[in-house]
């Protein structure tokens, strides 16, 4: 009597499910990362506009105020105060930041007899809090200095323009898009870790757990291949992973179109195509998460080493895309691989550039067939008895 | 039927690693050969670490011989495992339950496996819940089942497909009197209806009263086998539990 290996597949995958979706601890990590990926890039993006909008006070150190008045007066409108008049609560802040500007005693004498003047500024130039103020420091004094050169010359009867040789003008040839490109790289990279995390927990628990509750020695005493085992248990792991990409995926259109990105000039929206493309992207990479996850479990010897190792495998998705932008000219077969191919064409996808379909339908098989691949090896191991009973 | 021929299992004696030295292996089962016919229990006794386990392991291929084989109505465990072990009941040494199932997911998991369906199936678990007397616990989550409980899940998902052949490996440790006495009997059908029962124990009374054949296996060895009252002859004692502290005691002369 041959049992049919489709009937027995149901009955294991209908198993898989029930116990996934009555372990309330393992479906409740696996939706964490869909509700924080909308709340991180939220809060994140709400950071980025302020910053790169408003112009807040900085308090800077300055010895011979008395020399300079009408200077002083330019930094005022600029924001740029006093460290005197700090308020008490940021004076530790900006006593360590310690920016200090000292004018010398001969300012208004040199002024007047038009000699160049040398004021110092002096800051911590490594440290990035200091960066911005420098940079507003610098071009206050800069903007207030060159209307007084620009001032001498006019009395003398000379046109300004002549001091102007070459004007650049630049024409940035990015798409609107692009300039939400800090919040896509995150939605990218957060999409990924979804489609990581959210099957992790029960790719552990159905296959280290399974063999230390010594459930699965008694499943594979039983007239089944272990390809369908394997397969059974795959499927279920991806679902959740499928099901956490997808949460992520629309908790964070939703949650974007709160944040008025306009006021930094970019614009960030989910069309339907996009939608597509990046589920039609994330499928195969949440089938190719869970098999890794799994394989690692299988080898492990327990369950405490199959959670350390398979926690390991979560810096992939991390690390990946990272080391992408850190790579110039990046070798054609980084495209083809999967994550990196993947991570590369949602990036293409969320700048607004074209996209191969090809590309994506080749990166997809590259994934896929490397999945099979995984689902043949852990059905060869489970044949084996070191890996049943965790011997060695 | 179940024959068992000449299997030899050994265990750790590979050089593994580089740095690894080389052990002398364990030997588990030396030329270990018997059979266990149809409509007759069949017990396997042996002292601790003699080897049982570790032969029933082999027979329903989750071990790997070194060398001999083992046969199931004919067909080669290693040949055609799947074959195989549609024809066997397994109640395993080590056995676990799924916490977040009731007792009923569980037994028709494993019916489905074995390829049951629609009514079939439903009638084959009510059947083996009846028959194992476990009515009230079918559909309660088995988290927190007592030994005895849990043990009565294992046996009615090992029997639910009415295996030919049915192995259990200690099948009494942790039931109370009733229960035992429920498997008993429930044995003694199954032998009734022709099936091949083999059975591994430590109760001498469990297998005195239900045997049909005993095998004494002793250092991955076929120490003795027969009757338990032929083993008694044999050893010129009254009781099987004497018989088999000699049998065991002496090596050599014994050995049939």
């Amino acid at each position: 009597m041959m049992i049919s290996s489709l009937s027995q597949f149901k009955a294991l995958l209908s198993k898989e499910l029930k116990e996934a979706f009555r372990d309330k601890r393992a479906m409740m990590l696996a939706m964490t990362m869909a509700v924080m990926a909308p709340v991180m890039i939220f809060a994140m993006s709400k950071v980025m506009i302020k910053e790169a909008v408003e112009t807040p006070a900085i308090y800077l150190k300055i010895s011979g105020v008395e020399y300079a008045p009408k200077l002083i007066k330019a930094l005022n409108n600029d924001n740029i105060l006093l460290f005197d008049d700090v308020p008490n609560n940021k004076k530790t802040i900006w006593d360590e930041r310690n920016l200090t500007l000292t004018i010398p005693q001969s300012f208004n004498q040199d002024m007047l007899d038009g000699k160049p003047i040398d004021i110092y500024l002096s800051a911590d130039y490594s440290e990035k809090a200091n960066l911005s103020p420098i940079r507003r420091i610098k071009s206050t004094i800069n903007i207030y200095a060159r209307s007084i050169g620009y001032k001498r010359l006019l009395i003398r009867g000379i046109d300004v323009r002549l001091l102007q040789v070459v004007n650049i003008i630049e024409q940035d040839t990015s798409l609107p898009n692009s300039n939400a490109m800090i919040i896509s790289m995150m939605l990218g990279l957060y999409l990924l870790m979804a489609a990581f995390m959210s099957g992790l927990p029960v790719a552990i628990d159905a296959s280290a757990g399974e063999r230390e509750r010594n459930v699965l020695e008694m499943l594979l005493c039983q007239p089944v291949s272990t390809v369908n085992i394997v397969m059974a248990k795959l499927c279920c792991a991806s679902l959740i992973a499928c099901i956490g990409v997808l949460l992520t995926l629309s908790l964070t259109s939703f949650s974007v179109s709160f944040i008025d990105l306009t006021k930094i000039g970019a614009s960030f929206s989910l069309d339907f195509f996009t939608i597509v493309a990046l589920i039609l992207l994330l499928i195969p990479i949440c089938f190719f998460a869970s098999a890794l996850q799994l394989f690692v479990a299988f080898q492990s010897k327990n369950f405490k080493e199959a959670q350390s190792m398979v926690s390991m495998i979560i810096m992939l998705p991390a690390m990946v895309p990272v080391i992408m932008m850190f790579v110039d000219d990046k070798p054609k077969w980084l495209n083809w691989l999967p994550i990196s191919g993947q991570s590369l064409i949602m990036e293409n996808l969320f700048k607004g550039l074209p996209v191969s379909w090809w590309l994506m339908i080749f990166t997809g098989l590259v994934t896929v067939s490397m999945t099979i691949l995984l689902v043949f090896l852990m059905a060869k191991k489970l044949r084996s008895e070191t890996v049943v009973l965790a011997l060695s | 039927m179940i024959e068992v021929n000449n299997l030899r299992k050994s265990f750790g004696g590979a050089k593994k690693g580089w740095f690894q030295k080389e052990k002398t292996p364990v030997i588990a089962l030396d030329s270990l050969s018997f059979t266990a016919n149809d409509g007759e229990i069949t017990g396997i006794l042996g002292p601790n670490g003699a080897g049982k386990t570790t032969c029933l392991r082999t027979l329903y291929g989750l071990l790997k011989a070194d060398g001999g084989s083992a046969i199931i109505d004919g067909i080669n465990v290693v040949e055609n495992p799947i074959e195989a072990r549609s024809r066997l009941g397994i109640f395993p040494d080590k056995f676990g339950l799924y916490e977040r199932l009731t007792a009923y997911e569980q037994i028709d998991y494993f019916a489905s496996i074995h390829g049951l369906q629609g009514s079939a199936k439903h009638q084959a678990i009510e059947t083996v819940i009846n028959d194992l007397e476990m009515t009230e616990l079918a559909h309660r989550k088995t988290l927190g089942f007592s030994q005895g409980q849990r043990m009565k899940v294992t046996l009615a998902q090992a029997l639910v497909h009415q295996p030919k052949n049915f192995v259990l490996d200690e099948p009494t440790r942790g039931l109370d009197v009733m229960s035992t006495r429920v498997l008993r009997n429930y044995l003694a059908r199954f032998k009734e209806k022709g099936h091949c029962i083999l059975f591994s124990s430590h109760v001498m009374q469990e297998v005195a009263a239900l045997c049909d054949r005993v095998i004494i296996v002793s250092n991955g060895k076929l120490a003795a086998q027969g009757t338990p009252k032929e083993l008694c002859e044999l050893a010129g004692e009254t009781q099987l539990e004497e018989a088999f502290v000699k049998i065991i005691g002496s090596d050599e002369g014994v050995a049939a």
